[in-house]
């Protein structure tokens, strides 16, 4: 093979050609037997063939396909190689062997080290001191050893995932050669260049007669430099030493338990030296991940690690306010929400019930629940959050009207006093109040407080012993605005403001987002990051030279943070996880940012040669050579299956039906399962849903709560027949019957309005029920309790009779703003009929609905509306036996006092109300529509 | 691989004739209308339109002097004043000679059948012995014995049969001249010149002949493929093909054609010609058989 650069291992095998005449001859006289059948109408197929077929010989294409392959066979079994490897040591005195076995050397560190083993062979062979350095272990001065030593020495040697100190090993170098000066030089490099190769090339640029560079193509080394944790994807960057081919590689996300979460393929463009990546997976799968490795590369530049520090929070959020869409900018939580979404993932409660958004919340493993104006906190979901936070979750709660007219919270910070400070009111003589500069205990610490922010109202916190050590912000003149307590292992924080803008302009304020982030990030902290103090984590799985995670080996130590430094890789401390299962710290060799560069040859002496890994050039084909030999044998069989006939040729469709039906059966057996299960799904939906009174949904209707009380029911029915009756008869709302409800069972969101006598014969109602009547009023239906009490309270007042006071109860589980009898220039006195009072059966009781915003300087304006519809309306004047008409339309009730015209009014009230639960504050708009129209100048 | 078709043992007549038996016993009586029944004196349950000696009445004429007395119906002179004679209908029997073909192509069994064309030739003819026994004809086999009447002819053929060992040649022109009835069972799988000779020398005696040409499915579907070297069980004779699929359409036209041949043969001399495979019932044939027999055909 003298043109070729091919070898042979054992090349006498060769011999074995010589009998390829024998087996051609052999082969040739064994035709294929044919099968021998009996056949009685043999006459009749005799006049088919005419002269008898007995072929003695195969054919000799099939005999040229035997003979190839036993030539295939004896050539492989000489083990030929291509491109074998040349002696290269020449000169004389101690060969310098300097390797490089860092992170880039990984997966192919095996070529490496037969690389340097050859080397010290030759030496070996011919009486030559060997000077062994790898540049990845710790720098240790060496002596000059012989070769059976060195071999030694080179068997412990290993791929290590750090960075090859170059600097040390340097030093190092030239103090050995300057004590004897080496005849040969080898520098077995990775192709890489670090901060102190340009020392290494002057240390090792001296005097040997032959220097050798040893190159791996730069353009093949690969490494993943950081992973950011985007709010919408995992985001990272590959970076090689230098452009080459288009690569395709595939990156791996990997979980705790070393599952691969998500997978992709990354392409890098034949002139690109680097190429982003995201995983955009949902960011619950995201936040397990905590290995996102380069899989084909094999080495730890390819691996990087992710701890607690990346992952994104999930924040749960949970208003106290009815779910108006339409006016986004009073939504208690829009400002928080948008201060929360750049660093953390939001979950907003679908359900507007607090007893089942917790739990839901909680369920989706949220790491801090934000409560915005809850004033109460129903008692089991009070249960479930306190042992949440119990166990590290984060509570932060916002003030609003309903927390300060909220009785005692055990999830709160501090006791609060009872209702709220007004700075900005007619009756204060304060002025609104600007935040003090944050202590140096709070972890509002280093934020500047702002000047321009303002608070105008807030909540009060009871003077306590340590008030001032849960405090982490106060206005300029001390009050707290924000206190926290630790509970648990968890945290309550309590902002003494309210979340949206009418309280203060703090929500609006760029500061508003950093201390939320302060606040969020507090969660979970992570000890990398925060070090409050030097801390040491023992190391808990670390990562090999080939880029794969493990038990720490012996050489491991624990990882020392001190503040104010960033840990780093070094021999003690390879990358890897440090800490323990339960809190664990990355520590990476790269960094977002980091770059690689190729190995400057220009550095070294030009006498040096560079050459490339004879590894890489030397191929052995033997393994080829054997799968070229099964393909023929393949091949034969299928011929002499094909001379046997058993291969039909003649009648392709049989086994293309067969194959078809193969295929049919697979494709079925793949696409059969899921249609049951989407059978089952509809069919589940379809028998799974309750069947409802859609009758409700068609048409408006007064709803009333069915007490039990028999008589008490016959009188509210007919009382809202009775208003339905006049609302039709002097309205465009034509109602259809009202609807008896069972306030425990049916659905209520049907009706707008719902009317509640109060009796004292039923029972009060459960907290689960509670709960769903809260839902309703805070979905935007209203409800109107009545006590009927009013001939019976003392001095005409209703505070202590016995109706009042078991709507107390049944109100007490409910989140009720504070409230008010109706002001002259409420809404409700203008929305159909101009009212001043509200009577029923009774004229004197007041009718109470929510508070409206204290007036401002727009006093000018004829009617107030808040921005929403009072969700409760309390009465005590017996609306129903006012409305109530028999069949003939006669009213069932005298009034009292029996006056005819107050049963008009009676009803008057009613349609106001009606149309005020309908319409909203539409009305209050309609009676600005002259001032409007003065305005435009008409 | 194994082969698909082999070379049967020759199934013995004793332990087919259960088997011809139950097939018999599925087929109602065979009563043969043959329009030409033998003149010979044998009785038998075919009526000769005449009188004669039989069972059944035929008419009651006058005395005339001469006669035996004995043969007076006394019952019926007794009611006028002449004396009458009870004349009873000439019956007689019908011959039906029966020949099995048992050639060594007749051994041929494959892998779609369970029997062989022999054993189920043998069955066939033994059945049909049974059955004919059973009308109280006349019943023998070419070449072998002489027409018996007996209840238990079937029996005695299947003796004889089993003593004489296999019956290669095809009959000789039969001893008892005409008026009689032959059932040959065979693959007739000769030239058709020589089979139509054969049956041309038959038909001269005056007798009518019905074939029941039994094949193997194998022979007409022909499913071999690939190189087969093919053996003639008779002659010996050896054919190799190299790719045996591709004969498959054009050989199994050249067996229809030879079938229809056969057939041609046998109505060109006004007689039936029966098709049987060995993978379908033996009483589907004997069912045709039957139909064939006792069939006027209209002739002579």
């Amino acid at each position: 093979m003298a043109g070729l650069p091919l070898a042979f291992a054992s090349p006498w095998i060769l011999l074995a050609l010589g009998l390829l005449p024998l087996i051609w001859w052999l082969l040739r006289l064994t035709p294929p037997l044919p099968q021998t059948e009996a056949f009685p109408p043999l006459k009749i197929l005799a006049r088919l063939i005419q002269r008898e077929e007995t072929p003695s010989q195969s054919p000799w294409w099939l005999t040229l396909i035997r003979l190839a392959m036993a030539a295939l066979v004896i050539f492989a079994m000489a083990g030929p190689v291509f491109n074998p490897t040349a002696t290269r040591l020449d000169g004389e005195g101690p060969v310098l062997i300097t390797l490089d076995n860092g992170w880039a050397s990984g997966s192919v560190f095996k070529d490496r080290r037969a690389t340097a083993e050859a080397l010290i062979r030759e030496a070996g062979e011919t009486n030559r001191t060997v000077m062994l350095y790898a540049t990845a272990e710790p720098a240790e001065a060496g002596v000059p050893l012989d070769p059976q030593a060195a071999l030694l020495k080179l068997e412990s040697i290993e791929a290590r995932p750090l960075m090859p100190d170059h600097a040390a090993f340097a030093k190092l170098i030239s103090a050995a050669t300057q004590r004897q000066s080496p005849g040969s030089m080898f520098f077995l490099s990775d192709g890489l260049q670090y901060p102190g190769t340009s020392e290494l090339a002057t240390a090792l640029s001296t005097g040997a007669s032959q220097q050798e560079i040893i190159l791996a193509p730069a353009s093949s080394i690969m490494a993943m430099a950081g992973v950011r944790n985007d709010p919408d994807a995992l985001s990272g960057k590959l970076v090689r030493a230098a452009a080459g081919n288009s690569v395709a590689v595939e990156l791996t996300a990997h979980d705790n338990k070393g599952l691969p979460i998500a997978r992709q393929t990354v392409t890098l463009a034949p002139e690109a030296t680097e190429a982003e990546f995201r995983f955009s997976e949902p960011v619950e799968l995201r936040n397990q991940v905590v290995r996102v490795s380069l899989d084909q590369l094999g080495n730890a530049g390819g691996v990087q690690l992710l701890d607690d520090s990346f992952r994104r929070r999930l924040v749960g959020l949970v208003s106290g306010e009815a779910g108006d869409l339409s006016q986004p900018l009073l939504s208690p939580l829009y400002y928080i929400s948008r201060a929360l979404a750049p660093f953390s993932d939001l979950r907003e409660s679908t359900s507007a019930n607090i007893s089942t958004a917790i739990p839901e919340l909680l369920a989706q493993g949220v790491s801090a629940v934000v409560l915005a104006d809850i004033g109460t906190i129903p008692a089991e979901a009070g249960d479930q959050l306190s042992s949440w936070i119990e166990k590290g979750g984060m509570l932060i709660r916002f003030a609003g009207p309903r927390m300060a007219a909220a009785p005692e919270d055990p999830l709160l910070p501090v006791e609060l006093r009872r209702g709220d400070r007004n700075l900005d009111s007619a009756l204060s003589w304060d002025t609104p109040k600007a935040l003090a500069p944050f202590e140096r205990t709070s972890p509002f610490f280093g934020i500047e407080a702002p000047r321009d922010v303002t608070i105008r109202r807030q909540v009060l916190a009871l003077q306590d012993i340590d008030l001032e050590k849960k405090t982490w912000a106060t206005l300029e003149d001390g009050t707290p605005l924000v206190t926290a307590t630790k509970k648990g292992s968890g945290w309550i924080v309590l902002f003494h403001t309210g979340s949206e803008a009418s309280w203060s302009n703090l929500p609006i304020s760029g500061t508003f987002v950093e201390m939320l982030r302060r606040v969020v990030n507090q969660s979970r902290s992570n000890p990398l990051a925060a070090a409050d103090a030097s801390t040491t984590l023992p190391p808990l799985r670390l990562l090999n030279g080939s880029g794969e995670l493990g038990a720490p080996g012996p050489e491991a130590k624990p990882l020392v943070l001190e503040e104010g430094k960033t840990a780093s890789v070094s021999f003690d401390n390879p990358p890897g996880f440090y800490g323990t299962e339960d809190g664990f710290a990355a520590l990476n060799l790269f960094r977002v940012g980091d770059t690689l560069k190729p190995l400057d040859r220009s550095l070294f002496s030009p006498a040096a040669v560079t050459s490339n890994y004879a590894a890489d050039a030397a191929m052995d084909i033997k393994p080829w050579l054997l799968m070229a030999a099964a393909l023929l044998l393949a091949l034969d069989c299928l011929a002499v299956l094909w001379i046997a006939g058993l291969v039909r040729m003649r009648m392709p469709t049989r086994p293309i039906s067969t194959a078809a039906l193969f295929f049919a059966i697979i494709a079925g057996g793949a696409i059969l399962p899921a249609t049951p299960v989407h059978a089952q799904q509809n069919g589940s939906t379809l028998e799974g849903k309750p069947v409802e009174d859609f009758s409700a949904t068609l048409a408006t209707r007064i709803a009333y709560v069915v007490t039990g009380d028999a008589a008490l029911d016959d009188v509210s029915r007919a009382g809202l027949t009775g208003l339905t009756r006049f609302l039709a008869s002097r309205t465009a709302l034509e109602d259809s019957e009202p609807a008896a409800i069972e306030i425990s069972t049916d659905e209520l969101s049907f009706y707008p309005l719902i009317y509640w006598p109060i009796s004292l014969d039923a029972p009060i109602p459960d907290a689960a029920t509670m709960a769903r009547v809260d839902a309703f009023m805070k979905q935007g239906g209203s409800i109107l309790f009545d006590t009927r009490d009013q001939i019976g309270g003392v001095m005409g007042g209703t505070s202590g009779s016995p109706e009042a006071l078991r709507l107390q109860a049944i109100l007490s589980s409910l989140d009720i703003p504070p409230l008010q009898p109706v002001p002259p220039d409420h809404v409700l006195t203008k929305s159909f009929y101009l009212l001043s009072s509200f009577p029923g059966r009774y004229a004197g009781g007041e009718l109470w609905v929510e508070s409206l915003p204290a007036q401002n300087e727009q006093g000018e304006r004829p009617v107030r509306a808040g921005d929403g519809v009072s969700s409760i309306m309390i009465t005590s004047n017996d609306m129903a036996a006012a409305w109530a008409v028999d069949t003939n339309d006669q009213p069932l009730f005298q009034t009292i006092p029996p006056d005819p015209a107050q049963r008009e009014y009676a009803f008057r009230v009613g349609v106001n109300i009606m149309m005020y639960v309908l319409t909203g504050n539409y009305k209050a708009d309609q009676v600005h529509i002259p001032a409007l129209l003065e305005r435009l100048g008409q | 691989m194994a082969t698909i078709g082999s070379i049967a043992e020759r199934e013995s007549s004793s332990a087919t004739m259960a088997r011809a038996r139950a097939r018999a016993a599925l087929i109602p009586d065979l009563l043969i209308e043959a329009r030409h029944v033998a003149n010979n004196v044998h009785a038998g349950w075919h009526g000769r339109k005449k009188r004669g000696v039989g069972e059944n009445f035929w008419q009651f004429r006058p005395y005339v002097e001469g006669e035996s007395m004995a043969s007076i119906d006394w019952r019926r002179s007794a009611r006028d004043d002449y004396v009458y004679i009870r004349d009873r209908e000439w019956q007689a029997t019908h011959l039906v000679w029966i020949w099995i073909d048992e050639s060594p192509s007749m051994l041929f069994k494959s892998d779609l059948t369970t029997v062989s064309k022999q054993s189920r030739a043998v069955v066939l003819g033994l059945a049909l012995a049974e059955l004919l026994a059973r009308s109280g004809e006349r019943i023998g086999l070419a070449g072998l014995t002489k027409p018996v009447v007996s209840r238990h002819a079937a029996e005695r053929i299947g003796e004889a049969l089993s003593l004489a060992g296999p019956q290669t040649e095809f009959p000789s022109p039969l001893s008892a001249n005409g008026r009689s009835d032959i059932v040959l069972f065979s693959d007739f799988l000769e030239d058709p010149q020589v089979i139509e000779t054969r049956l041309a020398s038959l038909a001269r005696s005056g007798v009518r002949g019905h074939l029941v040409q039994i094949v193997d499915p194998v022979e007409e579907v022909f499913p071999y493929a690939g190189r087969i070297e093919f053996s003639d069980p008779e002659t010996g004779e050896k054919i190799t093909t190299g790719s045996a699929a591709s004969l498959r359409d054009s050989y199994s036209g050249l067996f229809r054609a030879h079938v229809s041949a056969v057939r041609k043969a046998a109505n060109a001399l006004g007689w039936s010609h029966t098709l049987h495979h060995t993978d379908k019932l033996a009483s589907q044939a004997l069912t045709s058989l039957h139909i064939h027999l006792s069939q006027d055909r209209g002739q002579r």
